[in-house]
C-alpha cells in the first residue's frame, strides 16, 4: 500500500527540525525510513508532518576516539559498519550491525532510528543498554542526555517526549581486555531475532572475570540478565554449562510467547547463547 | 536543497539512468511509484511495499536501496539507477550478470530478477565473491521460483574473474 497524504520538510538545522516537529501533533522524524515508511505504507502510523532529518547539517557524522564512538542521527548503519575505528571502540556496534536487516536496509537505516523505534527484538537497543550508551536529545525545552538504561520503557516506547529529536548517541569504549559478542536465533539471516543476546565479557587466565549480559526478543525492553552476570564471574570452560543456563532461566521467567516461539524456547535459546558467548570469550582471550 | 516549511508537493530534480528528470510530486509519492509511473520505467517491480521482498531494489548514489521505503522527494539531487541501465542502450547484448542469469536459468517468472541484478550491480565483487558472502548478499532478495541455487551459480560464473579476498585479478 501507499502512505496517506502528509506534508514534508527537509530542514537544514536542528532548530528548524524542532520547529517543524512542533508544528503538528502527529509530526514524525524521518531518518532511514526503514521502519517508519513500512508502517506508513500499511497505514499503521498516522503522520501529518514528516520531518526528514537526512540533510540537517552535522547529523551524519561518526566520531571515534579512545573514549568511544558518537553516532549522529543521520549516520546510516552501513556507515558505522564500515567505519575503520578500533575494535575496542566500534567492535560492539560492528557485531550488532551484522545482524541488522540486509545490505539494502542498512544502507538507509540509522543507528539512532533503531533506538527511537525501540523494537523489542532489535539488536541496537540491547547493545546500548549493555554498553552504557548515552542518548543526546534536543527538544522544545532544550537539550538533555538520557542513559540507555532509562531510555527504553516498553515495546516501541521510549523516554522521548513529543517534539523531541535524538541528535546523537554515544557508545563508550569497551573495558580493556573485553570483547562484545552479539548472537541470536532468527529464522533467516537478516530477519528480526526470535531471541538474542549481547554479551560484553572480560576474560583472562582461562576464566571469565565479569560480564554485562543483555537479552533481546524476550520482553518489551532489553533484558538485563543479572543473576547470570553474577553466575558467570569466575566461570571457566570446564565448569558445568548448567549453572550459567539456570541463571539465565531465572532471569527470563517473564519472556513472552508468540507465533514464532514459546516463552520456554526463547529462554532456552538465550541460555544456550550465553554459554556459547562465555566459551567464545574464553577462546578469544586465550588467542589474544 | 533543504525545505524548512512543511509542504504537500515537492520539486524533485534527479538523474535517472543518466537522464535528468524534473517533476513536482506529491510528498507521499514513493520512489518506487515515481520510477514506474512518473518516469515510466517499469522494470522495477513491487512485491510487498514494506521492505521485505527486495524486488524494488534500485541504486541511489551508488547504494542498493528499497525504492518502496524511500520517498521520491528524498532523491532530489541524487543519481538513481534502475535495471534498464544495465544493458547498453540500443545494444542487443545483455550485461555480463544478466547473461549469466540467462545462461544458468537463474529466473523463472522473472518478477524478482531486477532486484537481484541491482543488488549485485551495487557491490564491489572483489569484496563479496566468496560463497558465504554471496549467499549473505542475496539474503535481502526473495525469489519464489528458482530455489536460489541457479542464482548463486550465475553470480559465481559472472564473477569468476574476481577473487573475493579483497583484491581482483582483472579489476
Ligand atoms: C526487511 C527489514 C529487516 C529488518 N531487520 C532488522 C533487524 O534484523 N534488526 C533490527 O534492529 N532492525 C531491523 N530492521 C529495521 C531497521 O534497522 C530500521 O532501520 C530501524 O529500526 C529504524 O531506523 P531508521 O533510521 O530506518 O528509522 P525510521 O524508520 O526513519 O524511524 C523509525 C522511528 O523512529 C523515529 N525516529 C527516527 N530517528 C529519530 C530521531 N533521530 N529522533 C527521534 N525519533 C526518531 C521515527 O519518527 C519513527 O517513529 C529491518 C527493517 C526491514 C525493512
Ligand atoms: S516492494 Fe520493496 S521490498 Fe518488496
Ligand atoms: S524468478 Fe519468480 S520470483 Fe524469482
Amino acid at each position: 500500500m501507499k502512505p496517506a497524504p502528509f506534508d514534508y520538510c527537509r530542514p537544514a538545522t536542528v532548530a528548524e527540525a524542532l520547529e517543524a516537529l512542533g508544528s503538528s501533533e502527529s509530526s514524525r522524524v524521518l531518518a532511514g525510513g526503514q521502519s517508519l515508511i513500512p508502517a506508513m505504507n500499511f497505514r499503521l502510523t498516522d503522520v501529518s508532518v514528516l520531518v526528514d532529518i537526512n540533510r540537517v547539517d552535522g547529523l551524519a557524522s561518526v566520531d571515534c576516539d579512545l573514549g568511544g564512538v558518537t553516532v549522529g542521527a543521520a549516520a546510516t548503519q552501513t556507515r558505522v559498519l564500515e567505519h575503520e575505528g578500533a575494535a575496542g571502540v566500534v567492535g560492539g556496534l560492528r557485531a550488532a550491525l551484522r545482524h541488522v536487516g540486509h545490505l539494502q536496509i542498512r544502507n538507509r537505516g540509522t543507528v539512532c532510528g533503531s533506538l527511537a523505534h525501540a523494537d523489542p527484538a532489535a539488536e541496537l537497543p540491547a547493545l546500548a543498554v549493555a554498553s552504557g550508551a548515552v542518548i543526546a536529545v534536543s527538544g522544545p525545552d532544550g537539550e538533555r542526555r538520557i542513559d540507555a538504561a532509562d531510555f527504553f520503557i516498553g515495546p516501541f516506547w521510549t523516554a522521548l517526549e513529543d517534539g523531541e529529536l535524538i541528535t546523537e548517541v554515544h557508545f563508550p569504549a569497551q573495558p580493556p581486555g573485553s570483547v562484545t559478542i552479539v548472537d541470536e536465533i532468527s529464522r533467516r539471516a537478516g530477519d528480526f531475532a526470535v531471541a538474542g543476546l549481547v554479551a560484553t565479557v572480560q576474560a583472562d587466565g582461562g576464566a571469565v572475570r565479569s560480564a554485562r549480559l543483555v537479552g533481546f526478543g524476550l520482553g518489551g525492553v532489553p533484558t538485563r540478565l543479572e543473576t547470570a552476570e553474577a553466575a558467570i564471574e569466575g566461570w571457566a570452560a570446564d565448569h558445568p554449562a548448567d549453572t550459567l543456563a539456570e541463571a539465565v532461566m531465572a532471569d527470563t521467567a517473564d519472556a513472552f510467547d508468540d507465533i514464532h516461539a514459546t516463552s520456554w524456547y526463547r529462554r532456552e535459546a538465550v541460555a544456550a547463547l550465553t554459554v556459547r558467548a562465555a566459551r567464545q570469550a574464553l577462546a578469544d582471550a586465550e588467542a589474544a | 536543497m533543504t525545505i524548512s516549511e512543511p509542504i504537500s508537493e515537492v520539486d524533485v530534480e534527479v538523474t535517472v539512468n543518466g537522464q535528468p528528470q524534473r517533476h513536482r510530486v506529491p510528498a507521499r509519492l514513493l520512489l518506487s511509484d515515481y520510477i514506474r509511473d512518473t518516469v515510466g520505467l517499469t522494470g522495477t517491480h513491487l512485491g510487498c511495499e514494506h521492505g521485505y521482498c527486495g524486488a524494488c531494489t534500485v541504486i541511489v548514489d551508488g547504494d542498493a536501496v528499497r525504492s518502496c521505503l524511500m520517498l521520491a522527494a528524498q532523491v532530489d539531487g541524487a543519481e538513481v539507477r534502475t535495471v534498464e541501465d544495465l544493458a547498453p542502450a540500443g545494444a542487443d547484448s545483455l550485461s555480463p550478470m544478466q547473461q549469466a542469469f540467462h545462461d544458468n536459468h537463474a529466473l523463472q517468472c522473472g518478477f524478482c530478477t531486477a532486484g537481484f541484478l541491482m543488488t549485485l550491480e551495487s557491490v564491489d565483487p572483489t569484496e563479496w565473491n566468496e560463497p558465504e558472502r554471496v549467499v549473505e548478499l542475496l539474503s535481502g532478495n526473495l525469489c519464489r521460483c528458482t530455489g536460489y541455487q541457479n542464482i548463486v551459480t550465475a553470480v559465481t560464473e559472472a564473477w569468476s574473474a574476481y577473487d573475493g579476498s579483497g583484491g581482483s585479478d582483472d579489476g
